[in-house]
């Protein structure tokens, strides 16, 4: 809709038919910000379109390529379907487009996937697989659903009661033990009581991604009321994906605000932040090590609370009720920095794009499932930037960057390490 | 797929068949528009083509093997760097191929001997920044950090911080070129040497058939590498600070320094750029126009919105904003000095300096030229002047009176002139008007002023850059030369025999007004039949 009512619903493309026509093909989504640009190395942001090099893997690309299926000009092909999702949805594209401009680059993207799928061409097979797995079993790995709390261990306490529902999330869950153990432990140590779901599922982060929308709300849905029926206050994610879903896809899905879920969403890197402030937990253990924080995507610059919107686009595309836009400025990107300076031995060292102009592990959004080749190779662009500086260690926020950049790091020789911030926290604080 | 297999097939050869590709999808990818750089005008709309085919060569050499393959099968092609300026970079006939020289993305820099040499595929915020490491700057033009250098340095290439050194010609140095048949040809000292540091060359300069005030876009070939002249900087780091979208270059004091004049009139302005020239003081200066604050205060397009309905003509031209840099080059006590200088010269003309924040979010390595559409959705800078102050000042004018006729669709300014600025110490004005309009309307009124401005040159006898490239050649071409549209086309004919270097340029205007009926009428020129 170029004119007249409009909303950020991204179930209709026409939604975003205005923002997909004005791309200027200034080329802001792929560099890094110009002010931050580190020259001629490590200079763009976009993973898609560095690796796949045609415009049509860029945004400017596909924003072309989205006005000519709103208008039915582009057949489903498998390069057309490669070209959606191909793409681990980052949001660096969307912040380098808000730079300037008030286009809505990232809710475009996803509802093109969204419309693939109701054309029935969406998702990729590999996609399909893993929500089949996520429908059945409630995880996406298709593991035995009562293994979900394995991961605990008797020295973790768990309450039956309290303000704080720690989300595990499927990775946590059934393939990184070590951060969901390293989470619960710090909160222990912290003395702040958490409870788990009686019966958690998948978050469904997969599903929503790759444009299976109805799915993806379903499970909102249903997991929204099992917190609602805890009485939880607050909702602890150590998983930035998840933290994105429910912070941000979940209202979204729903048409509501952040604020209307009843519990404020929380990751681990913002309460860890505060109880330090509070002297309420204290990093006292040194960790020796020269080591570089990896800014998870949906943490940082995809992280901004979603508040519906819908109104009137008029002349000079101006649209009312005002719409305060998310433009990634109020993601979490100082927290994590934070802890990491507040534990003794250790040495902070920053890539050279950091914060809104990360480059992207890889992994999320069904890049891994479906191409897990880029999956790989933007982990291997991402820890040679690492080691470009120096670094012996990279940090991440999420179990999703870890395993990728683990993954790449072992078949590389394992020079790199690679944590995930929890894991450091409990060295700090474990005697 | 237009182009014929056996041509793909040697094309492929070239590059390897990871970078080729006659998808539709990936050409779709290179679409101008809809929006953009003049896009969402009749003009591209009527002259712009996907491309059949897209390649993406690494080195000068696949370069020159795919512009031979083209001239054996008569494939027209177009060269293609980012795609940042538009509608006219863009393929603009059927079965074309585009070269997408973004591959290209070599940096080497002498520091000792101050020049870089860079390929088409490197843009200018990477530049500057191995620049700035290295103590040197480049000035970042008008279409911003993200065009590539060498693109813009053929083309356009300047900005405020041209006050100093003008035009970009200059800092051409050694060059590699792709002539329309294929032929290398190698321009400056780089014809004698494997040595890029002079711009002039053995014989006549042959950077002539690169550009003039403009460039055409890549009708005489591609430049597949350049050396361009860098320039000495102070030492001390601009240091980046902030988050999208507050993101900006905090400048060390006792260095680096913008400083914001409230003056009482246009003329206290040109007097002042006079003045400051005579000196020989300052880094940069122009105009603002107060619809760049307005862009710059805003934080979305509906506050801008909100900003600007409260001008007035009145409020617009009684705005003298003049914007100097200042920069202690040698020295912290050169800065000093400037400063007093210049503080003298205001003072005396009348003018007041402002508070000016201590960081720069544009000119250094931006130009912030993305920023232009947040107003409308749409942009073209329609005409700039490089001649003298005296000449280019009442040139803005001139076009501020014309436009109300075509406005809307055009953007209500209320008369703002353009801005202007000088270049080269004072040795040239510069003026340039810029026009934006909602896309979403009927939008033929842009497309009759942008070419009654050409009349109205042609009328007042305004001299303007982009009266050759720009607009329809038979119009301008008796009108100027009197034959210089013989002499071009001439030297088109003779670089391109089989006219398929970025065809129909240079007689793209020409052909958008037969093309496009609601032109016709404005056509009181004679032209032959185009092809």
């Amino acid at each position: 809709m170029l004119k007249g009512k409009v909303s950020l619903d991204v179930n209709s493309l026409d939604n975003f038919e205005y923002d997909m026509s004005k791309c200027i093909k200034c080329k802001g989504c792929y560099w890094v910000d110009h002010i931050y640009m580190p020259g001629m190395d490590f200079s763009t942001r976009c993973p898609s379109a560095t690796r796949y090099l045609f415009d049509s893997y860029g945004a400017y690309g596909k924003m072309r390529i989205g006005i000519a299926m709103l208008e039915g000009r582009m057949e489903y092909t498998d390069e057309l379907l490669k070209t959606l999702y191909a793409c681990p949805l980052c949001g660096a594209c969307d912040v380098g487009c808000k730079r300037n401009l008030d286009l809505e680059i990232e809710l475009s993207l996803e509802a093109l996937r969204i419309k693939a799928v109701k054309d029935g061409k969406g998702p990729m097979p590999a996609h399909k697989r893993v929500a089949k797995k996520i429908i059945e079993k409630h995880n996406r790995f298709g593991s035995p659903h009562p293994n979900r709390n394995k991961w605990l261990t008797k020295d973790i306490k768990v309450a039956a009661k309290a303000d704080v529902l720690y989300f595990v999330g499927c990775s946590a869950a059934y393939v990184n033990p070590e951060i969901a153990r390293a989470t619960a432990k710090i909160l222990n140590a912290a003395g702040t009581p958490f409870m788990l779901m009686p019966d958690e599922w998948c978050c469904g982060n997969m599903l929503y991604s790759v444009g299976m929308i109805d799915e993806a709300r379903e499970l909102a849905k249903r997991n929204i009321e099992a917190v609602r029926k805890t009485g939880a206050k607050t909702l602890l994610l150590s998983c930035a994906e998840g933290y994105r879903m429910w912070k941000v896809d979940y209202p979204k899905m729903l048409n509501i605000s952040t604020d209307d879920l009843g519990f404020k969403v929380v990751h681990l890197t913002e309460l860890v932040d505060e109880l330090i402030k509070q002297e309420a937990l204290k990093l006292t253990r040194p960790v020796e090590l020269r080591l570089t924080y990896h800014d998870s995507c949906s943490l940082s610059r995809l992280s901004e609370p979603w508040n519906p919107w819908k109104g009137e686009r008029g002349e000079w595309g101006m649209v009312s009720p005002r719409l305060d836009r998310r433009r990634g400025s109020g993601g979490v990107y100082q927290q994590p920095r934070d802890i990491l300076n507040a534990i003794p031995g250790v040495e902070l060292v920053e890539m050279k794009r950091m914060k809104e102009n990360a480059f992207c592990c890889g992994a999320g959004r069904g890049t891994q499932e479906a191409f897990p080749d880029f999956a790989a190779w933007a982990a291997e662009q991402r820890l040679f930037e690492a080691k470009a500086v120096g670094a012996e260690a990279v940090v991440a926020t999420c179990p999703w960057c870890k395993d990728n950049f683990a993954k790449v790091a072992r078949q590389n020789g394992g020079e790199l390490k690679i944590y995930d911030i929890s894991e450091l926290i409990l060295a700090s604080i474990e005697a | 797929m237009a182009i014929s297999k056996e041509a793909y097939r040697v094309l492929e050869a070239i590059v390897g068949e990871e970078y080729i590709s006659s998808d539709p999808v990936v050409c779709e990818g290179y679409r101008a528009g809809p929006g953009g750089y003049e896009c969402g005008l009749g003009y591209e709309r009527v002259m712009t083509k996907l491309p059949a085919c897209v390649i993406m060569p690494l080195t000068t050499e696949e370069v020159q093997k795919i512009v031979r393959v083209c001239n054996r099968y008569k494939i027209p092609y177009a060269p293609f760097s980012t795609g940042w300026y538009g509608a006219r970079t863009h393929c603009h006939v059927d079965d074309e191929l585009l070269i997408d020289l973004k591959r290209m993305n070599y940096c080497e820099i002498d520091e000792r001997h101050l020049y870089a040499v860079v390929e088409s595929g490197v843009i200018y915020s990477q530049l500057q920044e191995e620049a700035m490491k290295r103590g040197c700057y480049i000035i970042v033009g008008g279409g911003g950090s993200q065009c590539s250098a060498i693109a813009n340095m053929l083309g356009d290439g300047w900005s405020p911080l041209s006050y100093r050194i003008g035009l970009p010609h200059r800092r051409i140095l050694g060059t590699e070129l792709i002539l329309p048949d294929g032929e290398l040809v190698r321009l400056g000292s780089l014809a004698l040497q494997d040595d890029p540091f002079w711009g002039e060359g053995l014989g006549p300069d042959l950077r002539g058939l690169l550009r003039g005030f403009t460039g055409h876009r890549g009708f005489l070939g591609i430049v597949t590498r350049m050396a361009i002249k860098l320039l000495p900087f102070q030492p001390e780091r601009l240091e980046p600070s902030g988050i999208s979208p507050h993101t900006s270059l905090q400048l060390p004091p006792n260095r680096v320094k913008w400083i914001n004049f409230t003056m009482p009139s246009k003329e206290s302005m040109k007097q002042a750029m006079f003045e400051m020239a005579r000196a020989e003081i300052g880094a940069g200066c122009t105009k603002v126009p107060i619809f760049w604050r307005a862009i710059a205060k805003a934080s979305c397009k509906e506050e801008f919105w909100d900003i600007w309905s409260k001008e007035s003509e009145e409020t617009i031209s009684s705005f003298h904003l003049l914007r100097v840099l200042l920069v202690g080059f040698g020295s912290e006590e050169q800065m000093e000095y400037e400063e007093r200088v210049l503080n003298d010269i205001i003072t005396e003309i009348g003018g007041q300096a402002r508070r000016t924040r201590p960081s720069d979010e544009s000119w250094f390595k931006n130009a912030d030229s993305a920023g232009m559409w947040l107003m409308c959705g749409s942009y073209v800078s329609v005409d700039y002047v490089i001649e003298t102050l005296e000449h280019a000042i009442p040139h803005g004018e001139n076009y501020a009176k014309l436009k109300p006729k075509y406005t809307p669709p055009l953007m209500p300014d209320y008369g703002d002139p353009g801005w202007f600025q000088s270049f080269e110490l004072g040795h040239q004005g510069y003026s340039e008007f810029l026009v934006y309009w909602d896309p979403d309307v009927n939008t033929d009124g842009v497309d009759f002023f942008y070419l009654e401005t050409s009349k109205e040159n042609i009328r007042k006898r305004f001299y303007t850059s982009l009266l050759g490239s720009h607009q329809p050649l038979y119009l301008t071409g008796p009108a100027y030369g009197p034959n210089y549209h013989k002499w071009l086309l001439a030297v088109k004919d003779e670089f391109d025999p089989n006219f398929i270097c970025h065809p129909p340029v240079p007689l793209n205007h020409d052909t958008f007004v037969e093309r496009a009926p609601w032109m016709r009428p404005m056509k009181d020129w004679k032209s032959p039949k185009l092809p």
